[in-house]
């Protein structure tokens, strides 16, 4: 029978359950990583992750309005984190927007949700629905710990390769580095919240689960990238994929 | 880990931080030097964490363009913008009671917490 966790196991728990599924492991972040992308595989990424982090806010918006009066801090953290997607510096997306043009494509090409595969639509739907239908304490695990919480760690492998091996300018690579902070404050919140809310078995168990299943989606929405648009001019063979991948992680990676 | 020494309206706040941390993150999830430290956007846009380092300078990367577009002249003077800056030695700063008026971007610019 499952018992109930203090803050330190809990914590290490949700950090194993995101850590299984990482999008690090992506055969397109593996690509990204070692320099082997064209610009053009890059634009379609951006097109791509526009409607993955755009609706942000929106989702955010959903738990807001569901998260009980009673948690004060919780939903002012929600309010925050809305408030510096959107207009409390430059929007995020428009940053997102000036790196795509950079690749080569166009801020049309990337507002148009026709240029998202099909595999995009079902996350940004997941997000949508976790955002909608969850107990609010499980959607904040699920979108911020699941998914925000990783972004540091990703933008922080890929940011210096888009400088060095792809030479995009400062400027054109913003929109990662900032990410590296802001959303470093917005994961860790993240965690601070559902640890002091999280307070059943229950509650702890779904939130278990939904990092699980948030993180594998977006491991499931970077593979499918790799598949989509990058497969047919650089083979896996050609990729590093061999470290630390579970023998149950390449089945979904090469699905 | 690196020792932090904070002076801001004539006091000073002291604490022991992880390698790697950035102080503006820390501020951000409410840990030392939370509530004293004055940060905003965490994008080295608007000038808000703008720090005079006094000691612990030379363990600091060089600025990087968003400082030296921000702060201009004041990085001679030795200031950087903590949320920029991921601190692995110890290092000791000071902040002024508000926000240096010449580094701080226009209102609409790029606003936040103080």
């Amino acid at each position: 029978m499952q018992k109930l966790m203090d803050h330190v196991e809990f914590r290490a728990a949700l950090e194993n359950a995101i850590k299984g599924k990482s999008a690090n492991k992506a055969p397109f972040s593996v690509a990204w990583a070692s320099g082997k992308l064209s610009r053009a595989h890059l634009a379609r990424w951006a097109e791509n992750h526009y409607h993955y982090v755009g609706p942000f806010a929106d989702y955010l918006g959903y738990i807001y309005a569901r998260m009980p009066e009673q948690y004060q801090e919780a939903k002012d953290f929600l309010l925050a984190n809305m408030y510096e997607e959107e207009i409390g510096g430059d929007r995020h997306t428009d940053l997102l927007i000036r790196f795509a043009e950079a690749c080569g494509t166009t801020a049309a090409r990337i507002k148009n949700p026709d240029n998202m595969t099909p595999t995009t639509r079902g996350l940004q739907s997941w997000c949508y629905a976790v955002a909608m239908r969850e107990d609010p304490i499980v959607a904040v695990a699920g979108l911020v710990v699941g998914l925000e919480s990783q972004v540091p760690s990703i933008y922080r492998k890929q940011t210096p390769t888009l400088r060095e091996k792809y030479k995009f300018t400062d400027e054109e690579v913003e929109f990662f580095d900032l990410h590296i902070v802001s959303d470093e404050i917005h994961g860790e919140r993240g965690y601070q919240i559902v640890l002091e809310h999280a307070n059943t078995v229950e509650l702890q168990q779904r939130c278990l689960k939904i990092c699980e299943i948030g993180a594998q989606m977006r491991l499931l929405y970077t593979t499918a990238l790799y598949h989509d648009y990058v497969a047919s001019d650089i083979p896996l063979a050609e990729l590093d994929l061999a470290s630390g991948v579970s023998a149950e992680e390449r089945v979904l990676l090469q699905a | 880990m690196p020792n932090v020494i904070f002076h801001r309206n004539g006091e000073t706040f002291v604490g022991e931080v992880k390698e790697n941390t950035n102080l503006v993150v820390r501020a951000g999830i409410r840990q030392f030097p939370y509530p004293n430290f004055l940060y905003g956007c965490g994008m080295g846009k608007c000038g808000k964490c703008a720090s005079l380092i006094i000691r612990g300078g030379e363990h600091l990367p060089e600025p990087n363009w968003k400082e030296k577009k921000r702060l201009g002249a004041r990085i001679e003077q030795g200031y950087r913008l903590a949320c920029q800056l991921w601190l692995t030695h110890d290092v000791e700063l000071s902040q002024e009671a508000a926000p240096l008026v010449d580094v701080v971007a226009p209102a609409g610019a790029a606003v936040g917490r103080t």
